[in-house]
């Protein structure tokens, strides 16, 4: 079944780029260029994905995002203009799931939206072991293997990969992950973060700095890539 | 000497007016009887404007001074003392000094705002010269492909590839350009926080093709601690850096990007080959809108370095350019100023 993709979208050209892209590789959508349209269509339609740009003819995106979230789980990315990272990182706390700025890459869209529509479908888990690419996840037994390889990982490490494998290909906002991880109060030590970032990268990416898992959103946090 | 003389020249104005007032108060002096004192005191106003109309405070009250003394002396009774008797004179010669500080203020309003005109247009000439070059090639590239249907894949992918290069360009300097105005802002605060030169390194090579950067780049990183800074500009240094040395390097040769801890800063090097450049030139590199004529069929606006060293001194650390072994190596130093504290 196709999926069906729903774009809240006020600027005509990039909600017709959108669409022509969306026709191509053969995603069913329906678009609105307005708050007001987007909540009855998606309470009539149930989409499977949700598109919304920040800045709205009748009002800001992100209480858009907040009022789906009070009644949905559905995958949300933000599409919006370049420069303005407190919005993202705002939209992103309200309940976004990913963003892409524009001028964005056709491919780059379908490559989130593939992935947030994945994750979406495969939540459920039997043995409680998470797999991505080469990474190996054992909550049961607080292993994570690289390919056959046990990592030797602190306990911090451990739960700072652990809450990455279990979020992928979604934005994690700094404060997000510092609250997650380290727990409330240590939402502003971006210091911790980045030191144990670069040490997990050490041990999982062939190169650091040329990350393939742990890839950074500059100024917004990290996200965490899962083919 | 070169020095004194333009400095020198920079100052003939005054030299002028002194002349100017020494002709005035001699052709007064002759005509004397013949002039009234209002007449004369009006001429003597001349030589105030003279100076005043080149905005320089300290001249124009120098000058007013000068005149009014010369006035003072020779036509106001009682004659040949600078006593006066009466008090009038004193509010005329005040006058003196308001008109002079008035049109100073003007001139110097037009000074500026005829520096501001030049530096806008060079900034027109960039802006129209630098984005033109790459929507040249994504106009011409696209046109190709639009008139030629039947191309085979591998040419069109290597003209979709000079599109994509060219759209990353024009991103790059619409980025330059709203840094360069905020940059230049005195009121600019840096928004410190702590900094992963890898992660930045990492962020950094997002913003150039996989192509340019697997077959060009050496990288060498020592173990570093984090820094104190702000990622966001340190980020657009390290990529105007490597933007410039992509654009001037020699083909088939490497570029080797360098990270060095030194106990009390950080030292990023850039070394790429090169045609040959004058060492003289190389100091004012990072100047605002410099660029080396010979290059320039390159595209770049010069407005990448002159940012680089307003984030290079926001940060209090030096930036030079060195003519090294058949190329330039650009060295950027970083004073350490806090470490982090991890338990």
């Amino acid at each position: 079944m196709k999926n069906l993709i729903q774009i809240i979208e006020d600027d005509k050209s990039v909600k017709k780029l959108l669409e022509i892209t969306f026709k191509e590789f053969d995603f069913d959508f329906i678009s609105s260029e307005n708050k007001k349209n987007a909540l009855t269509m998606f309470l009539s339609h149930n989409p499977d994905l949700l598109i919304v740009d920040l800045g709205l003819p009748d009002g800001d995106g992100k209480d858009f995002i907040k009022q789906i979230r009070e009644i949905s789980k559905i995958p949300i990315i933000v599409l919006t203009a370049r420069h303005d990272e407190k919005e993202i990182i705002l939209a992103l706390d309200a309940g976004a799931d990913d963003y892409i700025t524009k001028p964005f890459s056709v491919n780059e869209l379908l490559a989130r939206i593939r992935a947030n529509l994945r994750r979406s479908s495969n939540t459920v888990d039997i043995n409680n072991t998470f797999i991505c690419d080469e990474l190996k996840l054992d909550i049961n037994s607080r292993d994570i293997f690289l390919n056959t390889d046990k990592l030797k990982l602190t306990p911090i490490e451990y739960e700072l990969l652990k809450y990455f494998i279990l979020h992928p290909n979604k934005t994690l906002t700094h404060k997000q992950i510092l609250q997650e991880v380290w727990g409330t109060g240590y939402q502003n030590e971006m210091q911790y973060l980045r030191t144990y970032v670069n040490t997990l990268r050490k041990k999982i990416e062939k190169n650091s700095t040329r990350p393939k898992y742990i890839i950074t959103e500059p100024s917004v946090g990290y996200r965490f890539n899962c083919n | 000497m070169k020095r004194v003389f333009i400095k020198y020249k920079e100052h003939m104005y005054i030299l002028k007016a002194l002349i100017i007032l020494v002709i005035i108060t001699g052709i007064s002096h002759i005509f004397k009887f013949y002039l009234d004192i209002i007449n004369i005191a009006l001429i003597h106003i001349i030589p105030v404007v003279v100076v005043a109309i080149h905005g320089n405070i300290k001249a124009t009250l120098f000058m007013t001074f000068l005149s009014v003394l010369c006035l003072n002396f020779l036509y106001i009774p009682p004659l040949y003392s600078f006593n006066v008797n009466n008090e009038l004179y004193l509010w005329s010669f005040l006058i003196f000094g308001i008109v002079g500080l008035i049109i100073t203020m003007q001139a110097k309003n037009l000074i500026r705002q005829t520096k501001q005109n030049q530096l806008r247009e060079s900034l027109l000439h960039i802006i129209s010269h630098d984005l033109r070059t790459p929507l040249s090639t994504i106009h011409g590239s696209i046109n190709l492909i639009l008139s030629n249907k039947n191309l085979n894949t591998k040419k069109q992918d290597s003209l979709l590839e000079d599109i994509n290069y060219a759209s990353l360009r024009m991103k790059r300097l619409i980025t330059n350009l709203l840094d360069s105005t905020r940059l230049s802002n005195e009121n600019f605060d840096l928004k410190l926080e702590w900094c992963d030169f890898e992660d930045i390194i990492g962020v950094t090579l997002n913003e150039f093709s996989q192509k340019q950067n697997d077959e060009k780049l050496n990288i060498k990183i020592d173990e570093l601690s984090l820094f104190w800074g702000d990622n966001t500009l340190l980020a657009q240094l390290i990529v105007n850096l490597l933007d410039n040395a992509f654009k001037y390097s020699k083909s088939d040769t490497k570029i080797d990007l360098e990270i060095e801890n030194l106990n009390n800063f950080i030292k990023i090097k850039i070394f790429n080959e090169t045609e040959f450049i004058d060492k003289k030139k190389l100091k004012n590199i990072f100047d605002k809108f410099y660029r080396f004529e010979d290059t320039n069929d390159i595209s770049g606006s010069g407005i990448g370095l002159a940012i680089c060293k307003s984030i290079v001194k926001l940060h209090n650390g030096e930036i030079k350019a060195i003519a090294k072994d058949r190329g330039i190596l650009i060295e950027v130093e970083l004073p350490i100023v806090k470490r982090v504290n991890i338990e």
